[in-house]
């Protein structure tokens, strides 16, 4: 299949031609931190009695008492052998909080995203298909309803209807019941691993932990994926090919589905995209709610302490979640319209 | 009703069945189990580890003993940690040369490391010169108890130690019950030290090798630490092992999640509360809740002794007279807590030597305008006014009032919200002209106060304030062995205190225990947490 192939040197030229990027965000997050006021030092001396002596210390133990473009250098030469130091908060090197925080992130993202998908493409679609009816105005008010109402509001609003009234949903901290055994560790995504072992009921612990939180994530994205989907559907139900097709009298959601809506999730898939980084970093209201072990929440907390290693780990992080997901975005796209890969 | 919809109904049912067996093959385990929840996290296995924080702290004292604890005794109906009363806990028995400057501490034969090794005294010798040698926070606390260097610790037989003073001090025998110096297993930790890193703090910091009424099953830093009962320890104040099988100590940032939990029944005990959850869950009677105050710990109003305006005495006290004490409480706290302002003091002098004492201030802008004209400021003037994130809850109603009352005086007052290190920073550096804070001892007493929170120029001397007479009381009444002249002492710390007027004691928060109905034993402990050793269940 050549398309595969010139997707794939696409996909390679493009990864390649962003590392420069990578490397800027990499120094300018590294300069930010320096900049911002506040001494991690003092800050983590604050046991009763820590003084001077124990504040020498810690900036000893951060690097902080050598000059910044020094610091810099060691910093690249430690990121360049995979070595993003060691986090202050929790005493462990950042790489290992973030490979074992990241899989809970990405979990709760993919679920959200899967979820805010499936509900508003067909949501987008019944409203493309009779704009101005009822559905039509059901669907907008469905949307504002869910962007207007903040994360971590209706996270605190599921957990007290279906946490704490009703008692359906299993407590909301972690990713699966304290008094539950983990399955052995594989690809992180709980999901997966525990199917991996054939543990059923561990699969099913862990699915309902993940309902909650990822609901309230997705609330909060349905609209701007049913917005576009609806927007780009009345183009194509509206051009010259959907026409032709209903005139020879193809059944209608052959009309829809083949024609239109093929030619009108480009632009969902693209947002899609685009939704998935932010929400990757915009969802520590949701993992704070939920006690969730994810990078978010670990970042926000490095940054109230001036922690620098796992602000600055965190900022690589995405910024290659954010490459790579633009890469995923370019290869999907070249599945959904072959043109694209053409030239 | 549709095939669909009783197969729905099929599946509801079947899910309930589900978490019902669930439940029920729990609920064995669950009863020897202690969850419980905090909005902090463990972040070390040592204590000692600069930037350890509190939850930290209780973990260490399940899993390590020190040679000796505090003992326990009622304050108004309610448990509390007892600086005078100092029990053994490695040690069998301990005395106290007549002089004053030797320990003796005869350790329990029986007493055994998680691993079987017997704890002989060269361990705890380890162990304590680890605290006064290695760059860890324990150096700077045993400081306080005058013990400096390894010289003074000395291994008279397998089970004795010695512990020399330089002098006479009160604070030395309690020092060795706070959390820093734990008794490690110094064949295991000599064995995973590097020549880079002598004492092994490394290792330690994610590795125990203690004696405690618990070992760690799982940690994990910023999530949760698990414990499992060490079933031979029996150095607890009732002679036997802990009570519960199983301790999970688990963060959950939410405050209004850990509410839920523990009004769930999910969460057995929660010390760290919204102050308007605790009332609302008090009102509904299910759970037991024990306010203690904070006998140890003190919030209040600082300045800058050091920087205009507040260089002058008569501005800091028409502060002190300007502040709304009662509504500042209520907004801040609920009312929950001790406080310390509109006192009486007859003839004007302190009727105690109790640091901290109420002080004999209240709302009164009259007097407050007196000062201000007394320091040439009628009209007032600008400042700022820092809190810093972390206590926004109760800092940020408190400061929107002081803004306000303030302002009838002719004080314009600019609220400044700091992230919890910079604040740290710009108080290291005595930036802040005008900011509230709070202070905790572990070893409350008179002195302790005086000498760590109002003299010197480093960080916990908030106020800056540089008075040579209360520097030399302070002093001198830490060595000073007559209780009456020590009283004495206090007495006149006190008076110096209310006519200096440095910062103002507001209150002493209430740390508010929540727990459920059958958990029973709590303790309020110096570090303010959870004595997982002290709980057992009815």
């Amino acid at each position: 299949m050549p398309a595969v192939g010139a997707t794939l040197t696409r996909a390679g030229k493009r990864f390649l031609s962003s590392l420069p990027a990578l490397f800027g965000v990499l120094v300018f997050t590294f300069l930010l931190m320096r900049v911002l006021p506040g001494d991690p030092a003092v800050f983590f001396a604050s046991g009763p009695n820590a003084g001077k002596e124990e504040i020498e210390v810690i900036r000893k133990q951060m690097g902080l008492n050598k000059p910044v473009p020094e610091q810099l250098m060691l910093y690249l030469y430690d990121v360049g052998r995979g070595n993003l130091g060691r986090s202050m908060m929790t005493g462990q090197m950042v790489t290992k909080d973030l490979r074992e925080r990241l899989p809970a992130s990405l979990e709760l993202t993919f679920t959200a995203l899967l979820i805010a998908l499936v509900t508003a493409v067909p949501l987008g679609v019944l409203a493309a298909l009779r704009p101005g009816s009822a559905i039509d105005h059901g669907v907008r008010f469905f949307c504002a309803l869910g962007v207007c109402v903040p994360t971590f509001v209706s996270g605190l609003l599921l957990i007290y209807v279906f946490y704490y009234l009703l008692g359906l949903a299993p407590d909301p901290t972690g990713r699966v019941d304290i008094f539950a055994a983990l399955p052995p560790r594989q690809t992180g995504f709980l999901l997966i691993d525990f199917l991996l072992v054939g543990d059923f009921d561990g699969w099913w612990a862990a699915f309902r932990q993940l309902i909650l939180p990822a609901l309230s994530m997705a609330l909060f994205v349905v609209a701007p994926l049913a917005r576009i989907t609806r927007a780009s559907m009345l183009v194509s139900l509206g051009s010259d090919f959907v026409r032709t097709a209903r005139s020879v009298g193809l059944p209608w959601w052959r009309v829809v589905v083949t024609y239109a809506l093929r030619n009108a999730i480009l632009p969902v898939i693209t947002i899609a995209g685009i939704v998935f980084s932010t929400m990757l970093g915009a969802n520590v209201l949701v993992e704070k709610v939920f006690s969730w072990p994810g990078v978010a929440s670990y970042a926000l907390d490095a940054l109230l302490s001036s922690d620098y290693a796992p602000v600055q780990g965190f900022v690589l992080l995405m910024a290659t979640v954010f490459v790579i997901v633009n890469l995923l975005v370019d290869i999907l796209y070249g599945i959904a319209d072959p043109r694209v890969t053409i030239g | 009703m549709s095939v669909t919809g009783s197969r729905r109904l099929l599946a509801v049912v079947a899910i309930a069945a589900c978490s019902l067996a669930a439940g029920s093959a729990q609920a064995q385990t669950r009863a020897e189990t202690l969850r419980y929840v905090t909005g902090a996290s463990v972040n070390t296995l040592d204590p000692n580890i600069p930037g350890s924080t509190r939850e930290a702290f209780a973990v260490s004292l399940s899993t390590y003993d020190r040679l000796v604890s505090f003992g326990r005794k009622q304050l108004n109906g309610k448990w509390v940690f007892d600086l005078g009363k100092i029990t053994g806990e490695l040690a069998e028995s301990y005395e106290v040369s007549p002089d004053g400057l030797k320990m003796t501490f005869r350790l329990r034969k029986d007493a055994k490391f998680q691993d079987g090794s017997p704890v002989t005294a060269d361990d705890v010798k380890w162990s304590l010169d680890r605290v006064v040698t290695a760059p860890v926070l324990g150096k700077a606390q045993l400081l306080t108890g005058s013990m400096t260097s390894a010289d003074q610790f000395k291994v008279i037989d397998p089970l004795t130690i010695e512990v020399t003073l330089p002098k006479p001090d009160k604070l030395a025998l309690p020092n060795l019950a706070t959390v820093y110096p734990i008794i490690i297993n110094s064949k295991v930790a000599k064995a995973h030290a590097t020549p880079d890193d002598p004492w092994a703090t490394a290792w330690l910091k994610e590795n125990t090798a203690g004696s405690g009424a618990y070992k760690i099953e799982t940690f994990k830093p910023g999530e949760q630490v698990i414990m499992a009962r060490n079933e031979a320890w029996n150095r607890g104040t009732p002679d036997k092992s802990a009570f519960f099988k199983r301790v999970i100590v688990q963060s959950v940032p939410e405050p209004a999640t850990r509410a839920n939990l523990v009004e769930r029944g999910d969460a057995d005990i929660v010390v760290d509360l919204q102050a308007s959850d605790v009332q609302s869950l008090e009102a509904k009677g299910k759970l037991k809740v024990i306010s203690t105050p904070q006998y140890n710990a003190v919030t209040f109003i600082s300045m800058n002794n050091q920087l205009p305006p507040f260089d002058n005495v008569n501005i800091r006290r028409a502060i002190a007279f300007a502040l709304p004490y009662d509504d500042m409480f209520k907004a801040a706290l609920f009312g929950r807590g001790s406080p310390l302002f509109g006192a009486t003091w007859a003839d004007g002098k302190p009727p105690n030597g109790v640091y901290p004492i109420p002080q004999p201030v209240k709302l009164d802008l009259e007097k407050a305008k007196e000062y201000l004209k007394a320091a040439g400021m009628p009209d007032g003037f600008s400042t700022t006014f820092s809190f810093n994130v972390g206590q926004a809850s109760t800092a940020e109603p408190m400061a929107a009032l002081v803004k306000e009352s303030l302002a009838k005086i002719g004080i314009k007052v600019d609220i400044q919200k700091l992230p919890d290190a910079q604040m740290s920073t710009q108080i290291n550096e005595k930036k802040l002209p005008f900011f509230t804070e709070g202070i905790v001892a572990w070893l409350p007493s008179t002195d302790y106060f005086y000498r760590n929170f109002y003299t010197g120029s480093q960080r916990w001397n908030y106020s800056s304030i540089n008075n040579s007479e209360l520097g030399e009381i302070a002093q001198k009444a830490r060595f000073e062995s007559d209780a009456a002249k020590y009283e004495e002492d206090g007495k006149k710390l006190n008076a110096i205190h209310f006519s200096e007027m440095p910062q103002i004691p507001l209150w002493q928060p209430s740390q508010d225990a929540v727990m459920a109905s059958t958990v029973e034993g709590y303790t309020y402990q110096f570090h303010r947490q959870v004595d997982y050793r002290d709980l057992n269940r009815k």
